[in-house]
């Protein structure tokens, strides 16, 4: 059994895994979630009612522009407070696997955090409406297009 | 014959998913006593070895003198009491004996002065001759230890003397005071002698950690506590943990083979006591199977009672129902979680005492992470900041690595059974 978060392969049967100590086993009432959620696009909305579109791009670029660094994310959240509230230029990435939507953390200062769960920089973990996503303490909601 | 105690073995999962090879379960066995027992049933026989090292001058020594008097004050008459004060050198203040002369006692501890340096071995060697005085395998034999510093040089003899306290069934309380003494040294003397350590951050709680011994004391339900597993064939034991006092991995003490042999000491009446079993159960066809047998078994003077037998045996279904076998019990999951933090934390420390920076830092990480999702944000804040000191100066804080070395012991502290969230 593979570690969605670090990939280490686990005995069939772990319920945490032993080099990371993330959850192996999923819980029957996440599943069904997950397979509800599949296919519709997604866009974060943040507390104020601003809607950002995720771009329809294998790798999303989340953060706050730069240009003396030549930093452009995709999804720039410098108009949200991104500064004050700890974006990473660089912060984070949403890949589009199939029809799920998948966040990694590019090992941000601040974090990025799901349900308030903080994610490891670099695991991957899928996010589905009616999820909570945040970037370092600057909060959105997933919701469907 | 009636059960003083009641004895529940939870599995992991019920059901299991055919497999073709081999697959992990787990077992968490959990002993109560049946109904709320008197307090001060077994008589004790406590030996207080306290630090008058000069570092202890002021605050520390006074309160440790007016939690040493609470505890003359709240042992029976009947219980035997004796207190060894050490620095460099030892004295036998109060020569093991009932629990008397209370005011002469005080008086004595009165005129205890701070001076000298550190040498606990000394200090234990002398307390558990005192406690051998009185020593009864009837009473509860315990020793409290209370240091504010390191020991100098004495560090192996301080284990084998815990060896041995624990093979006569003297449980060692190791307390320290402030943030300058060893923990590794306290848990290790702990988990040798099947007791416990505190981390005392200020010197006016010692007198809430003393309170709280003397309440284990007088709690104990039941004595001589064993719990031996007999795994059906095919079935191996991995690892074990025990929970109460604190987490602690007892599988090099407690694996025998294909046998689970634990010696628990004596069992709180009040927090119950643990135990996480890891196994392989291996490739089976679709049935019911039974995984093992446990049998815990127990004494308790006062009723006369030795060596009774409660008997309780562990089984599991292989299923081909996938929807059944995503069923993970909800209790076993969450203690499951609480010795992966404890796991990872243990790790962590590790790497960083052998200066691998790099894996420390993920592996605090990670235990930050599940510290999270246990609710746990202040343990996980704290792992955060030891993050944060690791990457400037490559070394933890001595207070940070106290505060996740105790608190990731402590997670099972105040465990009712009900899951948090």
């Amino acid at each position: 059994m593979k570690c969605k978060e670090c990939q280490v392969e686990n005995i069939e049967g772990a319920l945490f895994c032993e080099e990371c100590g993330a959850r192996l086993e999923v819980k029957p009432d996440m599943a069904e979630i997950v397979s509800e959620g599949g296919g519709a696009p997604l866009v974060l909305q943040s507390s104020e009612g601003n809607t950002l579109a995720i771009p329809e791009k294998e790798e999303v670029m989340i953060g706050r522009e730069d240009p003396i660094s030549e930093v452009f994310p995709d999804v720039d959240l410098t108009s949200l407070g991104g500064l004050e509230k700890g974006v990473s230029r660089k912060h984070a990435i949403i890949h589009r696997v199939g029809v799920d939507y998948v966040v990694e953390d590019m090992g941000s200062t601040n974090g990025t955090y799901i349900n308030k769960k903080r994610i490891q920089p670099h695991a991957r973990q899928v996010i589905k409406p009616g999820d909570e996503i945040k970037f370092g303490k600057l909060s959105l909601s997933v919701k469907a297009a | 014959m009636t059960n003083e105690l009641v004895v529940r073995c939870i599995m992991s999962k019920d059901i299991v998913p055919q497999s073709e090879a081999e697959q992990a379960i787990y077992a968490l066995v959990d002993i109560k006593p049946k109904s709320r027992m008197g307090t001060g049933m077994m008589p004790a026989n406590v030996s207080l070895v306290l630090d008058r090292s000069g570092s202890m001058e002021g605050e520390k020594l006074e309160n440790m003198k007016e939690a040493a008097g609470y505890v003359v004050d709240h042992l029976s008459d009947t219980d035997f009491v004796s207190i060894t004060i050490f620095d460099d050198q030892v004295e036998s203040l109060i020569p093991s004996q009932v629990a008397q002369k209370r005011d002469e006692i005080k008086k004595m501890l009165a005129s205890v002065i701070a001076r000298g340096g550190t040498q606990i071995a000394d200090g234990l060697k002398e307390g558990m001759n005192e406690l051998q005085k009185g020593y009864s395998k009837d009473r509860i034999n315990r020793l409290l230890l209370l240091t504010d510093g390191k020991t100098w040089d004495d560090e192996e003899l301080c284990l084998r003397l815990a060896e041995e306290a624990g093979k006569n069934g003297i449980a060692i309380t190791g307390m320290g005071i402030g943030d300058e003494w060893n923990e590794k040294l306290l848990l290790q003397l702990a988990e040798k002698s099947g007791g416990d350590s505190h981390w005392i951050q200020n010197p006016i709680s010692i007198l809430d950690a003393f309170k709280q011994e003397v309440e284990g004391v007088q709690s104990v339900a039941a004595t001589n506590l064993k719990v031996m597993g007999r795994l059906d064939r095919g079935v191996k034991p991995v690892r074990v943990f025990s929970m109460v006092p604190m987490i602690a991995n007892v599988s090099s003490k407690v694996l025998h083979d294909t046998t689970i042999t634990a010696d628990l000491g004596s069992l709180d009446g009040k927090k119950g006591q643990l135990l996480l079993i890891e196994m392989r159960f291996p490739a089976q066809k679709i049935g019911k199977y039974r995984v093992g047998q446990l049998e815990v078994s127990y004494d308790i003077p006062a009723q006369g009672i030795s060596g009774h037998k409660i008997r309780v045996d562990m089984s599991i279904t292989v299923s081909a129902d996938i929807a059944a076998t995503t069923k993970v019990n909800a209790e076993v999951m969450n203690l499951v979680e609480k010795v992966s933090a404890f796991k990872l934390q243990t790790r962590a420390l590790s790497y960083a005492e052998a200066g691998n920076i790099a894996e420390a830092t993920r592996k605090l990480e990670a235990a930050a992470t599940v510290l999270l999702d246990l609710g746990e944000d202040e343990l996980a804040a704290t792992a955060e900041r030891e993050i944060l000191s690791l990457k400037k100066t490559g070394t933890l804080t001595t207070a940070g690595s106290k505060k996740l070395e105790y608190g990731t012991r402590k997670l099972t502290q105040g465990w009712t059974g009900a899951v948090k969230k």
